[in-house]
């Protein structure tokens, strides 16, 4: 598998549907991240994310049925993909394999 | 109240349904929604509607705002994506006939650019003055250059209608010196101090109103100054002009290229009386005018006669011998003064305009060589598509049948042409860069490429684009479209009708018309040339030398003449005031008859010598004699001055200057020419001017010194600069050779020559691009019939004939209608010759057709014979 071409906020993103799998949409996916990260972000920013992973072939999406709460409007619910799944265990992967390569540098740690 | 009753910011809301995608629109507006909702109950109403709309601009987003084919009503855009892709596609797979076209049009497209620019450059010239429609040059008589200096300060005085008056002289070359460089400066002026509130001249340095008041000032432009100073201070600085002290009392830009008036420098008059009061006969000054705002030239045209009754009618008479002033209009004399307005100087009234150089039959020409030419690209552009027609109805005859209107396949064929022709344009701008120096020495202007790629040009250039695009474009536009889809799919050929090919014929006939014209029009201008060149001018213009700038030497013309005695080339040598082809100025004689008869002879003070190194021959009496004191008092005439005197015996009549000043004729000499042969040999009088250059007493009149030279001329040359240097070092020695200058008469006549030259030139190439595509074609649609015809035994030499004769035929057309058309036009322009070559010699009419129907034999016969030694066999079995 080649490099994987994915930002930060898409990871996050990516990692937010996963957990959701069964509810991922804008709105849904904003307030996890907002929920789990305390990170401010627009809905924009978020659609703009799902789109661009969604054409990557990471996420796949379909349209649901119409509820009260959005005024009689459908939702875009997004699913991971098998490759969006082998991309988030390749960049954890990675992400081990230099974690484990720091050496113990022999400084005080001092947590809070 | 429920949340769901609550609406955010209705202009959010349209906004986003104004740019956002369809496809994206609901899911964006129901996140937005459910946020908003959410919003209302834990942040309230107020601040979820600003969220709302701020969301919403977020969402503005490259990826989310509608691309052009989301538009409805721009979904023609697709069909012209599609119309620009088959149009690229099929100049691509024709790449010989593309070629053709874009290169034929891109010729006539960068003459037609050039010869634009031109023309709006001519007519802007002085339409930057300000004021410009209230200012006029006033002219002696309809249209005179020189005026009496009293004129125009007398004019403001008595006519309320003219606000200021200037007086201007020029142009003229003089010395500059500064410290110890000398520079000789042309394109100098005198004017008077209030040139400045008639012309619009900055002034950069300097006071306008004053910089011109005292005698001995000069106003430099700042090329000049920065020339003389280095870029260091010029006003206040005191140079030498021509030897005299001059204080520079200003610095003003230069002035721009479109001007009549386009001086380096500005002297002021001297303060003597011919300038401060002068007189009213003495005409030696050009006067401009501007008048009061409001004031029409009507109103001071009706004072003209009262006003010249007055001031100018007593001076007059005294010349006239006439009594009275009445009496001399009754006697048929003339005297008034015109108002031309200064915007038509340089294209109208050339010789006024100061040596600008323009000419409105220049501009006309230009423009009808220019048209000619666009328009034999245009046929072939309209040629080539219509024959390629034909490989196109299969395409169009499916289109018809897939529901294409009539009005999108003109639509498809009119992007094709716009794309040839853009494609054109952007060669053509090419093609006009490089061409641009040859233009210019064409033209006699001096074009730079800031001012072809300027964005005025470039515009220009679009609009000629877009109407040629159109104009070659509708005709194939129209006949492609009309296709009946059946026919066109079963293959049926329907622009081998015979309408098309009498039309392309007819067309193909008019570039041979139009390239035929040009050539005859070339072939006599040359000839003309030549037979000028060649004519007996009735003097030796060979071999001698013009020395200019004598003037200059005034007592130092004896010991300088001593000096140029030792040189043994020169064989003869002599003084005289002007020279023979540079202008010779008319004088007013009188018959001492009973009822007087007066004539202005062309006049030229001469010492002994010049009648033997001109080489222009006495018919009856003496020449000068230099020892004879009287002989000042004598004068030689020419054959057409006894002419027009009419006495049989002249020898020892006379003529007289008025005031008793009596010219005893000595000798008549066989007619020369003494200018352009486009002007007739007048009545000329010869004066004896003395050996040290001065003439009618005490005045010195020598201005240029004349040598008749053996051979070795650099030697001499270099010798006579000796000489020059030896006696008047500071003055330059410059020099002509009076063939050459009889041969520089005839620049604007050559200049004339080259551009037909060129044109015709550029016209036949294009009409022979044109030809050979439409050559190859017709060819390609008879391969079968020519290979036929080989199988039942025609020879190669009969095939190739059969369709070389059916373009001579064109040719042939072409040469019927363009030698009338021609004869006409050449007999219009060598009217304006006193010497004219024979019109009717056959050969002028029947070199150009045949040269270019040997033109075309060679462009056709070489595809003919190629098509006719093919194989048969390959033609025929690809059924």
């Amino acid at each position: 598998m080649g490099r994987i071409q994915i930002g930060e906020f898409e990871e996050l993103v990516l990692l937010v549907v996963a957990i959701n799998n069964d509810n991922a949409y804008g709105v849904s996916v904003m307030e996890e991240i907002e929920n789990q990260t305390e990170r401010k972000i627009n809905i924009s920013a978020v659609h703009s994310a799902l789109d661009r992973l969604e054409s990557k072939g990471f996420l796949r999406s379909e349209v649901g049925g119409a509820t009260a709460e959005r005024g009689g409007r459908r939702k875009r619910f997004f699913r991971i993909t098998v490759a969006g799944q082998q991309a988030l265990d390749a960049i954890r992967e990675q992400r081990n394999r230099l974690h484990d390569q720091i050496p113990n540098l022999g400084l005080k740690y001092v947590g809070i | 109240m429920s949340v769901f009753n609550q609406e955010p910011p209705q202009w959010a809301i349209k906004f986003l349904k104004f740019y956002c995608k369809p496809r994206a629109l609901e899911i964006i507006e129901g996140d937005a929604y459910e946020l908003f909702y959410k919003r209302i109950q834990e942040e309230g109403l107020k601040q979820a509607r600003r969220k709302f709309s701020w969301d919403v601009l977020r969402f503005f987003r490259l990826r989310y705002i509608k691309g052009l084919e989301d538009f409805n009503s721009l979904n023609n855009i697709a069909m012209f994506k599609n119309y620009f892709k088959i149009s690229v596609r099929s100049l691509l797979k024709q790449r010989f006939y593309s070629f053709i076209n874009i290169s034929g049009l891109a010729i006539g497209l960068a003459a037609c650019l050039l010869i634009t620019m031109y023309i709006s450059h001519e007519l802007s010239f002085d339409k930057f003055h300000q004021d410009v429609d209230r200012i006029y040059r006033v002219a002696n008589g309809q249209a005179g250059a020189w005026t009496p200096a009293r004129l125009g300060i007398q004019m403001k005085i008595d006519f309320p209608e003219i606000e200021e008056v200037a007086r201007l002289n020029g142009p003229y070359d003089q010395t500059f010196k500064i410290g110890d460089q000398v520079y000789k400066e042309s394109n100098g002026f005198s004017a008077d101090s209030t040139f400045s509130k008639i012309f619009t001249v900055q002034f950069i340095e300097g006071n306008p109103n004053d910089a011109l008041k005292q005698p001995n000032s000069i106003i430099l432009t700042r090329s000049l100054a920065n020339k003389f100073f280095d870029f260091g201070e010029a006003v206040g600085q005191i140079i030498k002009v021509d030897g005299v002290d001059v204080l520079v009392t200003g610095v003003v830009a230069d002035p721009p290229k479109n001007t009549h008036f386009h001086y380096s420098y500005i002297n002021s008059y001297p303060d003597e009386t011919w300038v401060t009061v002068g007189n009213w006969t003495g005409n030696s000054f050009y006067t401009y005018a501007k008048l009061a705002p409001g004031a029409k030239v009507e109103q001071i045209n009706a004072k003209i006669p009262d006003f010249v009754a007055k001031y100018i009618g007593p001076e007059l008479i005294k010349y006239s011998g006439h009594d009275s002033y009445e009496e001399f209009l009754a006697a048929g004399g003339k005297k008034t003064f015109s108002f031309i307005p200064m915007q038509q100087l340089h294209l109208h009234y050339p010789h006024l305009a100061l040596g600008s150089g323009g000419n409105i039959d220049n501009v006309y020409i230009f423009s009808a060589v220019a048209f000619f030419i666009l328009l034999i690209a245009c046929i072939n552009f309209m040629n080539l598509s219509t024959a390629r027609s034909a490989m196109r109805s299969k395409e169009v005859g499916m289109r018809k049948v897939l529901g294409s209107l009539r009005s999108q396949l003109i639509g498809q064929f009119m992007v094709e042409s716009i794309l040839v022709c853009l494609l054109s344009s952007i060669l053509a701008l090419g093609i006009a860069s490089l061409a641009l120096d040859g233009f210019n020495s064409l033209a006699n202007r001096s074009f730079g490429y800031n001012e072809l790629f300027d964005a005025l040009t470039l515009l220009k250039l679009f609009g000629l684009m877009l109407v040629v695009g159109l104009l070659a474009g509708s005709y194939p536009a129209f006949v492609i479209s009309s296709f009946k889809p059946i026919k066109a799919l079963k293959g049926e050929s329907q622009t081998g009708g015979k309408g098309n090919a009498v039309l392309r014929k007819g067309l193909v006939a008019f570039q041979f018309a139009i390239s035929i014209l040009l050539i005859i029009s070339t072939v006599v201008v040359f000839t003309q040339l030549s037979f000028i060149r060649n004519q007996d001018l009735g003097l030796n213009q060979e071999q001698v030398m013009l020395v200019k700038n004598v003037s200059r030497l005034e007592d130092k013309a004896p010991s300088f003449l001593n000096q140029i005695d030792r040189i043994p080339s020169v064989q003869s040598r002599s003084l005289s005031n002007q020279y023979l082809s540079g202008g010779v100025a008319d004088w007013g004689y009188q018959t001492l008859e009973d009822n007087p008869r007066s004539y202005s002879f062309i006049n030229l003070f001469a010492t002994q010598g010049y009648l033997e190194t001109m080489e222009i021959e006495l018919l009856e009496g003496r020449g000068f004699n230099k020892e004879l004191a009287s002989d000042t008092a004598n004068i030689l005439i020419n054959e057409k001055a006894k002419k027009w005197l009419g006495w049989d015996d002249v020898l020892g009549k006379k003529l007289s200057r008025g005031d008793g000043e009596d010219y005893t004729i000595i000798g008549v000499v066989k007619d020369f020419n003494y200018t352009s042969l486009r002007r007739d040999i007048e009545p000329f009088i010869f004066r004896l001017m003395e050996e040290d250059g001065r003439a009618e007493g005490n005045w010195y009149a020598a201005n240029y010194l004349s040598l008749k030279v053996t051979g070795d001329y650099p030697n001499t040359v270099s010798q006579v600069r000796e000489a020059w240097a030896q006696v008047i070092p500071d003055e330059p020695f410059e020099y002509v050779f009076l063939d050459d200058s009889f041969n520089s008469l005839y620049q604007e006549e050559e200049r004339f020559g080259q551009l037909f030259t060129a044109s015709s030139g550029l016209a036949i190439i294009i009409a022979c691009l044109g030809l050979f595509a439409l050559a190859a074609f017709t060819l390609q649609r008879r391969y079968k019939e020519i290979a036929v015809r080989k199988v039942l035994g025609a020879s190669v030499q009969t095939l190739a004939l059969m369709v070389i004769r059916s373009f001579t035929l064109l040719v042939g057309i072409g040469a019927v209608v363009a030698i009338p058309v021609g004869y006409l036009l050449m007999k219009e322009w060598l009217a304006s010759f006193a010497y004219q070559i024979n019109l009717n010699n056959p050969l002028i009419w029947i070199t150009p057709a045949v040269f270019v129907a040997v033109i075309a034999w060679l462009t056709v016969g070489y595809q003919s014979v190629k098509t006719a030694t093919n194989n048969p066999v390959k033609a025929l079995r690809s059924e």
